[in-house]
């Protein structure tokens, strides 16, 4: 008979109703067998007792709904935002909350480097800093001999130095729209979207294809997912093509490597039914760790960036509405054709204009084919409001919304994008549960760091940057939250039967916790230890 | 390495795009060009004009070649510019509800590329419908407004009521796409500055000058603002008396930078139904 393994824990927060609670779990061949006492097991025959995890706190390991295999890789950058962020090695990086810091930060890396070799660094956020611009002289002080780029964390802009300038040709004579210049008739460093982004880009060997479809880019996506309790994750746009898919399966099928990842493909590049054809080449080579063939639809953009397809009154400054990256009439057709085929979809809906058009495609869709196991999951949901939410519940369709909004950018929406009454509104977990929709909350990441207990502390307390609590009737129960970073996420990826809770029969992925949730302050929830996870029954602590 | 132009092919679905695309590739033009699609499934080229067709090109016998763009187009160009030798022209297909300026954009900032223009194709009859859609009107209306070209698909010539629409919103050289080849338009300029030139296609209003009198530095600025509407290539060298200058114009777009040269060399090539040969003379000689 295969081993089995006993772990004791302090305590053992199980999401099962029929056992809440409970202080060992055993393990065989990678699944639960039992879960309660010391005893739990003893029936199925002789076991063996790991007492290493008798001080830490288990939950069922943590599953991020909605991030991107990029949160990884993006480290091979120098970090030069606003927030504090953990590296994948779990290093803190203090979040750098003016321009002097973030050039003494640069100038440090650089000098880590060898010579002539680029800096390139990522999450510049301007939104959050009221000094001057960051500019090419900025970067000019972190090196003058080397080519200096910096994205900015909406990754549409970024800045650059002379020596990069140079590098693209970018002079006064340059007349390229997103080339920034100064009073002087000079570029200023700054580059707007990736027209005037790319030359520099291209020279300097700024590659995004490389942070997410290589084998260290999805081990450095592992790393990030175990220092935040996660053991299933998304990856939610990929590209994957034929080379691709053999990388992932090589590298997620290697003994070693502790998570699972769900990539949707991004519905681009063909017709409806090319992408369903790809999306079910794709699901006939999955496996435990690589689960594939669900699809992934853009519908508009963000609030942020004042792209967000938004109904009436539209946007507090006067913005024009935003743009659609998809057509609503491809939007039906790709509801239609995937769902007639049978194929989960993923559907980014920032706006409500876009959440409104894309229920209706899933109505329009489900009249022609029912389907009602399809577990379609509207994305981010920023907007919905409750009879949004209705509908989703009468269709059986998810919602996956972006909470962590809240805490980053809701004193921005209040001001700049949306105005108070909706940014009040927005994110609404509360309405949507008490409506009855089948409920998860995301990072985004890299958008905003992957760290669920972060991201269920937002949907508990709705406190943003500046310290106000937006919207506190839409504030749920920490035992809810806990439940949507975990069942509640599992559910939307259709794998509740397998993750998700602690019960007899799941697979053994579970969060190790140095401290209870459930016992600390709602307002310390953020601040749980995560000392790493169990994946199929195997320590994986960081 | 010569710089690679660029052309980008706009529309909103349905509009022709795919068709038109079709046809740039197996039109008689001597050109290699490289194509990024969108639709890769939608591109049908006859058997026996293929060399290979693999799941994401298609190679023709006369050097063309056709690409997915794939999930990124800037991934895409990248590849393109890291080819040896260049394709002679690209075009890019945007996809329906793409900003083709934000595209056509890469031309112009990048250093290995030149711009050739934006060409949007207009759906003939459902135009008026769309462009008063509420949700998609604006990004049709776009498309269209920011177009060096643009040609009216699906119907002989354009409706009046199309073509009021089309001049209210100051649409670019509007006319109807009809059975002359589009090559000489779109492509045709670029053999400069020696060699035989063939003859140009009846469609099509061409004008050459060259001079070794220096004009004026302001005057030319003057004469660029002041060009014929239906002009849609102008191409060469003018010798002011400020220096030389390479000048380079496709529909709305005027690029004049320092360059050696000892005359005045230009091309210039307009829709014959939009500009005549004398008036381009004309306007050059005002």
């Amino acid at each position: 008979m295969p081993p089995i393994t006993v772990f004791a824990a302090r305590q053992i927060i199980t999401m099962d109703p029929n056992r809440p609670r409970a202080t060992h779990v055993a393990v065989r061949e990678g699944r639960i067998l039992a879960v309660g006492g010391a005893d739990c097991a003893d029936q199925w025959g002789d076991v063996v007792h790991d007492d290493s995890l008798k001080h830490a706190v288990l939950m069922p390991g943590f599953v991020e709904g909605h991030a991107h295999m990029m949160a990884g890789a993006m480290w091979n950058f120098a970090y030069a935002g606003y927030h504090d962020r953990i590296d994948p090695q779990g290093n803190l990086h203090k979040g750098m909350t003016d321009i002097d810091a973030v050039i003494a930060r640069l100038s440090a890396q650089a000098a880590t480097l060898p010579p002539g070799a680029p800096l390139l660094g990522w999450g510049f956020d301007p939104i959050f800093l009221k000094s001057e611009r960051l500019n090419r002289h900025h970067l000019d002080r972190v090196a003058g001999d080397r080519p200096v780029a910096i994205m900015f964390s909406n990754f549409h802009l970024m800045c650059v130095n002379s020596a990069a300038l140079s590098m693209a040709g970018y002079t006064r004579e340059t007349n390229a729209e997103g080339v920034v210049k100064g009073p002087d008739g000079e570029p200023t460093g700054e580059l707007q979207e990736m027209a005037a982004m790319f030359p520099v880009m291209r020279r300097v060997g700024m590659d995004f294809r490389g942070l997410s479809q290589t084998r260290a880019a999805m081990r450095t996506y592992a790393d990030v997912c175990r220092l935040a309790g996660v053991t299933t994750v998304t990856d939610l746009f990929s590209t994957m093509e034929e080379a691709d898919l053999e990388t992932a399966l090589s590298t997620t099928g290697e003994e070693d490597f502790h998570l699972r990842i769900v990539p949707a493909l991004g519905a681009i590049g063909g017709s409806p039914d090319e992408i369903a054809a790809k999306a079910k080449r794709l699901a006939a080579r999955g496996t435990d760790k690589l689960r594939l063939g669900a699809v992934k639809l853009m519908t508009d953009g963000s609030i942020q960036g004042w792209t967000a397809r938004v109904k009436w009154p539209g946007y507090v400054g006067g913005q024009p509405n935003g743009i659609w990256n998809t057509s609503p009439e491809t939007i039906f057709a790709l509801c239609e054709v995937m769902q007639r085929e049978g194929i989960q979809m993923h559907i980014h809906v920032n706006g409500d204009e876009a959440s409104d058009v894309s229920l209706a495609a899933l109505e329009a869709a489900a009249r022609k084919h029912p389907w009602p196991e399809a577990r379609h999951v509207l994305q981010h949901c920023q907007m919905m409001g409750a009879d949004q939410y209705r509908r989703a519940a009468a269709l059986g369709a998810c919602t996956n919304i972006f909470a962590n909004h809240v805490w980053y950018f809701g004193d921005q929406h209040v001001a700049l994008t949306i105005g108070e009454d909706r940014a009040r509104r927005m994110d609404a977990v509360r309405t949507a549960l008490d409506e009855g929709v089948r409920v998860a909350i995301h990072s985004d990441a890299p958008v905003t760091p992957l760290a669920p207990l972060f991201t269920a502390w937002v949907a508990v307390n709705r406190q943003t940057m500046s310290g106000r609590t937006l919207g506190p009737d839409q504030r749920i129960g920490v035992d809810e939250a806990l439940r949507l970073i975990t069942l509640g996420a599992a559910y939307t990826l259709k794998m509740d039967s397998e993750i998700g809770s602690i019960e007899a029969g799941k697979r053994a992925d579970f969060a190790v916790l140095g401290d209870d949730p459930t016992q600390v302050a709602p307002e310390a929830l953020k601040d749980v230890p995560v000392l790493g996870t169990v994946f199929g029954g195997r320590l994986n602590l960081t | 390495m010569t710089r690679l132009p660029m052309t980008v092919v706009s529309g909103y679905l349905g509009a022709g795009k795919t068709t038109l695309i079709n046809r740039l590739l197996t039109e008689d033009h001597d050109l290699r060009l490289m194509v990024l699609v969108n639709d890769f499934g939608a591109i049908n080229i006859d058997a026996e004009l293929l060399v290979s067709r693999t799941e994401d090109t298609i190679a023709l016998q006369n050097g063309c070649v056709c690409c997915t763009m794939g999930a990124d187009l800037y991934m895409a160009l990248g590849d393109i510019l890291d080819r040896s030798p260049r394709p002679d022209h690209l075009v890019v297909e945007a996809s329906g509800v793409a900003d083709p300026a934000a595209i056509a954009q890469a031309a112009i900032a990048e250093p290995d590329m030149s711009y050739a223009g934006i060409v949007t194709l207009v759906d003939g009859l459902n135009a008026p419908a769309l462009l008063d859609d509420p949700l998609i009107g604006a990004q049709v209306a776009q498309q269209i407004t920011v177009a060096d070209l643009v040609l009216v698909t699906k119907t002989d010539g354009i409706a009046p009521d199309l073509a009021a629409r089309l001049d209210a919103m100051k649409a670019r050289s509007p006319r109807a796409l009809d059975d002359a080849p589009l090559a000489p338009l779109l492509f045709g300029v670029t053999p400069l500055p020696q060699g035989p030139q063939p003859a140009p296609h009846p469609a099509y209003a061409a004008w050459r000058h060259e001079s070794d009198t220096p004009v004026n530095r302001a005057w030319l600025g003057d004469r660029l603002a002041a060009r014929p509407d239906g002009l849609y290539r102008l191409k060469g060298f003018v010798l002011t008396d400020d220096g030389g200058y390479e000048v380079q114009v496709v529909g709305a777009h005027v690029e004049a930078r320092r360059a050696a040269t000892d005359r005045t060399r230009l091309v210039a090539l307009g829709p014959a139904d939009r500009v005549s040969r004398d008036q381009i003379e004309a306007w050059w000689s005002a």
